[in-house]
């Protein structure tokens, strides 16, 4: 089974190319605003919009604009800059490409080198958003429901999501959407928990590493910190648990999640943890060992 | 007493526009004439460059002749030639020409195909008529074409 794309679409983006002829940048910005009109972006032509400035209006006073320059001349960010756009982010392509090792060739083909970096260079435009428009397209992919797998030991049953989540082995998850994570506690932390009286959540804005405590919890038996499986900026804490700390008993993988954090390198993070698959077997084992331990097998 | 020289180049100024199939027709012409046909003797000039005014690509269109390739009447490098560097000595509206040819084929902008391709060839050919009668007439020096 192959994890879904959630990678945001470009229907919001009005990009704006430089399209130059005389570098192979100039032709990679070209084939940037393409693959990035394909994922539904409004493309503006940097020739016509200057004799026909009107055909672009609309999408340019609706979309957020994006600027794609191939060289340092930098035609179309001069061109924006010009006729009083704003821009929500821009790329140079050459220094994109330099600083993954590749370096624009001086004529105007696109060779192999480049044209790989291509797609994480659209990832990259796609992932700048403002502020607000990431916390919305990552609250959209939170609420998208989710589906369990489940075991029983004895007279418990777990549940774990089938994908989507990942794990440490401090039973605690990360729910991954759009260069964003909620975190939070799983079944199995609840159960054996008992139920929860208290969540003292850390302060928004706060960095962490992972592996750090973000927030702790106190139950009717125990007290326990939350053990961050990814890194980045606390940006939210879920009021409603706070209030209620009882959600995560009774939700723990969805309404239960406790903080949310814009990541900041989670493909690093992500070789550290087990994904849904793995941990349901981790904690299948994990569960018997307990089990035999306190009841004999 | 100052020694009058011609030219040893053409200037060619595709408009390469992203916004009709025909602007891409003129981006992959230019690129043939440049690399295939007449190497060393074209010399293709970025529009979005030139507009921006950088690159002295204005002064360089002032020097040489300068054929257009448009994709459609709207004519964006002819008329910024003649805006920027004074008149062409040709120019070419890659539409009106498909029309001459009678292609009806839709066309794609991002992901030319063995039609577009051949258009391509096509054009590129038509400018190289130009470039040659140019040539003809003197108005360039050249030693072998």
């Amino acid at each position: 089974m192959t994890d879904k794309d959630t990678r945001p679409d470009a229907a919001d983006v009005v990009v704006l190319p430089c399209s130059g002829l005389d570098k192979e940048a100039g032709s990679a910005s070209r084939e940037l605003a393409l693959r990035l009109q394909e994922r539904g972006a409004a493309l503006v032509c940097p020739v016509l919009y200057q004799r026909s400035p009107k055909r672009y209006e609309k999408p340019l006073s609706s979309g957020r604009l994006v600027v794609i320059d191939g060289c340092k001349t930098g035609c179309a960010s001069k061109l924006a800059a010009e006729r009083g756009l704003k821009l929500t982010d821009r790329l140079n392509v050459s220094e994109a490409a330099r600083s993954r090792g590749v370096k624009p060739g001086k004529d105007p083909h696109l060779g192999a080198a480049l044209e790989e970096l291509l797609p994480s260079m659209v990832d990259e435009l796609l992932e700048v958003r403002a502020p607000e428009d990431r916390a919305a397209a990552a609250s959209e992919l939170f609420a998208a429901p989710v589906e369990y797998r489940e075991f029983g030991v004895d007279k418990f049953v777990f549940r774990v999501p089938v994908a989507g989540y990942f794990f440490n082995e401090n039973d605690c998850w990360a729910r991954v959407a759009g260069g964003r994570a909620r975190v939070g506690v799983s079944d199995y932390v609840q159960q054996s928990a008992s139920d929860m009286v208290f969540f003292e959540p850390p302060a928004v804005g706060a960095e962490v590493s992972i592996f750090d405590e973000v927030g702790s919890l106190e139950t009717t038996k125990t007290a326990l910190d939350i053990i961050s499986p990814v890194s980045g900026k606390v940006v939210a804490v879920n009021a409603e648990v706070v209030e209620a700390p009882e959600l995560i008993n009774q939700d723990p993988y969805e309404r239960g999640w406790a903080v949310e954090l814009e990541l900041t390198d989670f493909d690093s993070d992500r070789e550290l943890l087990m994904d849904s698959a793995a941990y349901f077997e981790y904690l299948q084992g994990k569960a018997a060992r307990e089990h035999e331990e306190l009841y004999g097998g | 007493m100052e020694m009058e020289t011609r030219p040893t180049k053409v200037g060619v100024l595709p408009c390469s526009g992203e916004s009709e199939p025909e602007g891409t027709i003129t981006r992959n012409a230019v690129r043939l004439v440049m690399e295939k046909y007449r190497p060393g003797l074209v010399v293709s000039l970025c529009l979005p460059l030139y507009l921006a005014g950088d690159g002295g690509e204005r002064d360089f269109a002032k020097k040489v002749p300068v054929i257009a390739v448009d994709g459609c009447p709207k004519s964006c490098a002819r008329l910024a030639t003649e805006k920027y560097s004074g008149p062409v000595e040709a120019s070419i509206d890659v539409r009106a020409l498909l029309e001459q040819w009678g292609v009806t084929e839709s066309l794609s902008r991002s992901h030319p195909g063995p039609i577009e391709d051949e258009l391509a060839e096509r054009v590129a050919r038509e400018i190289v008529r130009l470039v040659d009668g140019l040539v003809e007439e003197g108005k360039v020096e050249v030693a072998n074409v």
